[in-house]
């Protein structure tokens, strides 16, 4: 089961396929560094141009983005407490306080140690659980992934945080999307309006550039030239080495959030901001000097960071062997993984033992390279990248996402249809609608329906069919227990705060 | 201003292209619209093929393959129906499938909208079961489905393609009844079988070839056996008159110019005959079939008339 693992290595140190990499960690960085821009949203501007790529190169680059990303979130968060990327907001907390206290520097080399440490344990994860998990899978029949689709379902919209009424609509919005297209069993025409472009549906990239890009472009747009910029008094400039051995007392720290990020991210649903929030205050929990936390505390920063990257690699899991994506750039890389004709699932260990493989290896070192290119040498160039002109940077983006839809299939209706789903981002993201739920909605909600039908086709019409093992079981009580349970939990604990407050 | 002088290029274009028709076919690249995306069954047998094309053709001819894909091929093959009749734009074909897609929905294409070049792809039906269902031979599972119509569920990689047709085969020849299970292609419907979710499934040859030990493989719906599973029977050897597959070949638009049409016809049929082509297509697991012109002509209206009979019959949406 393992021995692929170690053939696919080579593969991997392969001039091409390891520039890739790099280049894909350095561009994370960059991406994840500028506030606004995500990793999900630079994935999806990256996969309509990696059709002529070699597969690894390709997804080289996408393993790289997402970790640089994840780290180079903390740059903007700590030196000037706007987190970079969404799941950066924990890392605020005690990175600003330190930057104002000219820890800066060390704030960055704790972010980046620990943003390296989490991506580690989290590809040995995917490593590890991911070939046994993918034998497992034939298990999973037309009902089984009906039921997972829909406990990923509300999972999204029930543990996103945040209003659940408004990740219902988000969600609902995408399943309907999801609905365009020809019938799955029948091939009848729905909601296509005679347009041959529409009768395969919607392109799930098409709806996330327009998605995921436009929005934060339009932001971009409208920032003034000159913004705050970052001075180097507020970085110490000490060299990484001479800060490590004052990082070798957060080990649990690191454990506990590698472990909180990594299971995170294989639940469906939740995702980086998640993971960083719950180590966050796991590890205040626990601390000796909790009223240090807040103020300025390392550890703070490193709980956050090393579980917003132990998400990645771990989120795959579910992708790579059911072929059901949990977290929006999960379905990004499986639309990169479909570009080059690799249909997740069970069969993509057994057909292209060496591409998925390498893929995990490639998150690995996209993990150990974070430490070298984004600690040692370059902590300082990358902050300084936050003076550059926003509306720039817009302008730029917003070519290559045009050129990028375009070049898919190589016509103008999908870059009209990128634009229209980017006029509806920009007022969801205005409106503070989620927008992850749409894009799971569109994959679930198409995976739901299909399954759902084959279901009923094999029981001939009862429904019953979708009770009648242990698997579909436990599925439905996940699904109950991921919906009920967070009001529970409100109630629960509002009832002892009652109770408290009475008895005090 | 600048109208006439787009239309006199144009026009200038025009006459210089009609020369060019007069003089050696093919004067320069020839474009090949593939409607499925790169990387398929039908996109590897059209870049296979256009090498050897390109030889047959001679006088330095040069083959372009360019995918369009969606609508499960109707947006490419309706693209290569109205295209000139030049001999320079080309589209691959699929039997049943795009004579199916003329019934089942409006099509902008008839079979009279080509002109037939040659099939080239003959991917034969085989009927497996997985092995949780008991049914290893044809016998049992035709037993079974005649003692419980309807029991037994049947996957398969759509509605009104190959496989379908090839259980509609089945049914009327055994007068039996089974549950179809249509799974968005080929490889979902694998995995269910793997996995025992439904009991039997109808595929091609070359898309079972490697899990012979992990499926019952019950026959092949050819006249002789497979060179891909010698060992593997026919049904015919079994008693049962069950031809079927899905078919892969090139045609170009109706009304090509008889010499253009000669020569790429001519092509195909050396190309038949070129080891080392017949060997490249064993090596991506496409059993080669090749019948060209006229007789591929009359193969997709017989194919027409069956699917417009079961969809009289039993229409599938």
């Amino acid at each position: 089961m393992y021995s692929d693992l170690l053939h696919a290595l080579p593969d991997v140190f392969s001039l091409a396929n390891f520039a890739a990499v790099v280049i894909g960690v350095i561009s994370g960085i960059v991406v994840g560094a500028m506030p606004g821009l995500s990793a999900t949203m630079a994935i999806s501007v990256l996969v309509p141009f990696t059709f002529g790529l070699e597969p690894l190169v390709a997804l080289g680059l996408m393993a790289g983005i997402y970790n640089g990303a994840m780290y180079g979130g903390a740059i903007p968060a700590v030196l000037l407490r706007i987190p970079g990327t969404p799941a950066a907001v924990a890392t605020t907390f005690d990175g600003y306080p330190m930057a104002q206290k000219g820890e800066g520097g060390f704030a960055l080399q704790v972010a980046v140690v620990s943003s390296a440490f989490g991506g580690i344990a989290s590809a040995f994860a995917l490593m590890l659980l991911a070939p046994p998990l993918s034998k497992v899978t034939l298990l999973f029949g037309p009902s089984e992934v009906f039921w997972v689709a829909i406990f990923g379902l509300a999972s999204i919209i029930f543990l996103l945080g945040g209003n659940p009424v408004k990740g219902l609509i988000s969600a609902c919005f995408g399943v309907f999307v999801s609905v365009v297209g020809s019938d799955p069993i029948y091939g009848n025409d729905r909601f296509t309006f005679g347009q041959l472009e529409m009768l395969d549906g919607i392109n799930i990239v098409i709806l996330l550039v327009g998605l995921y890009a436009l929005p934060p472009v339009i932001d971009l747009l409208e920032t003034p030239l000159k913004t705050s910029g970052v001075q180097s008094s507020k970085l110490g400039t000490e060299p990484i080495w001479k800060a490590l051995p004052r990082m070798k007392t957060y080990w649990t720290t690191w454990l506990r959030g590698s472990f909180i990020g990594i299971w995170i991210g294989i639940l469906p649903g939740a995702g980086g901001s998640m993971a960083a929030f719950m180590s966050y205050n796991e590890a205040r929990r626990t601390s000796k000097t909790p009223e240090t936390w807040g103020e300025g505390e390392p550890e703070g920063v490193a709980a956050a960071e090393v579980a917003n990257n132990a998400d990645t690699a771990s989120a795959l899991i579910p992708a790579l062997t059911l072929g059901i994506p949990g977290t929006a750039v999960a379905a990004v890389m499986l639309g990169g993984l479909l570009v080059h004709g690799l249909q997740p699932g069970p069969m993509l260990f057994r057909d292209n033992p060496d591409i998925v493989f390498g893929f995990m290896w490639q998150f690995l070192f996209g993990a150990i390279l974070l430490i070298i290119l984004g600690g040692s040498l370059a902590t300082n160039s990358f902050a300084r990248l936050l003076n550059l002109p926003r509306p720039l940077l817009g302008s730029v983006i917003i070519v290559l996402m045009l050129i990028g839809v375009y070049s898919i299939h190589g016509r103008m209706f999908d870059v009209y249809l990128m634009l229209g789903f980017g006029a509806v981002g920009w007022v969801m993201d205005r409106l503070k609608f989620p927008l992850p739920p749409v894009v799971l909605g569109l994959i679930l909600g198409g995976f739901a329906e299909e399954n759902l039908r084959l279901a009923l086709r094999i029981g001939r019409g009862d429904p019953m069919v979708l009770f009648q093992n242990t698997t579909s079981l436990i599925l439905v009580a996940l699904t109950v227990a991921v919906i009920v349970g967070p009001s529970l939990k409100k109630r629960f604990i509002d009832k002892k705060k009652v109770d408290d407050d009475a008895a005090g | 201003m600048l109208n006439i002088v787009k239309k006199t290029a144009l026009a200038g274009a025009l006459i210089l292209s009609a020369g060019a028709a007069l003089a050696q076919y093919p004067e320069k690249p020839i474009e090949v619209i593939v409607g499925y995306s790169a990387g398929g069954g039908t996109d590897v047998m059209a870049r296979t093929a256009a090498p050897f094309i390109e030889k047959y053709l001679g006088e330095g001819a040069s083959l372009v393959v360019k995918n369009m894909p969606g609508a499960s091929g109707q947006i490419g093959v309706t693209e290569a129906a109205n295209a000139d009749p030049d001999g320079y734009t080309l589209g691959t074909f699929n039997l049943p499938g795009m004579m199916a897609r003329t019934i089942d929905r409006e099509a902008d294409y008839d079979r009279d909208s080509f002109t037939y070049l040659a099939n080239v792809v003959n991917d034969p039906n085989v009927i497996v079961t997985s092995k949780k269902s008991g049914l290893d031979t044809l016998d049992k599972l035709i037993a079974e489905a005649t003692e419980n119509p309807l029991a037994i569920t049947v996957g398969m990689s759509s509605l009104g393609g190959d496989d379908h047709f090839a259980l509609i085969k089945l049914q009327n020849a055994t007068e039996t009844e089974f549950t179809i299970v249509p799974f968005k292609g080929s490889a979902p419907a694998r995995t269910a079988l793997l996995g025992g979710h439904v009991a039997m499934g109808i595929l091609n040859i070359s898309e079972v070839a490697e899990f012979q030990d992990q499926l019952n493989v019950l026959g092949v719906a050819t006249n002789e056996r497979s060179e891909f599973a010698p060992d593997l029977p026919t049904f015919k050897e079994q008693g049962l008159d069950l031809v079927n597959g899905s078919m892969r070949g090139f045609i170009a638009p109706a009304g090509l110019p008889e010499d253009v049409q000669g020569k790429l016809i001519d092509a195909f049929t050396q190309m038949a005959n070129d080891q080392e082509f017949l060997d490249a297509m064993a090596a991506t697991a496409n059993p080669v079939e090749v019948v060209t012109g006229e007789e591929f002509k009359a193969l997709t209206s017989d194919l027409y008339d069956l699917a417009k009979d079961v969809w009289d019959t039993t229409p599938w949406n």
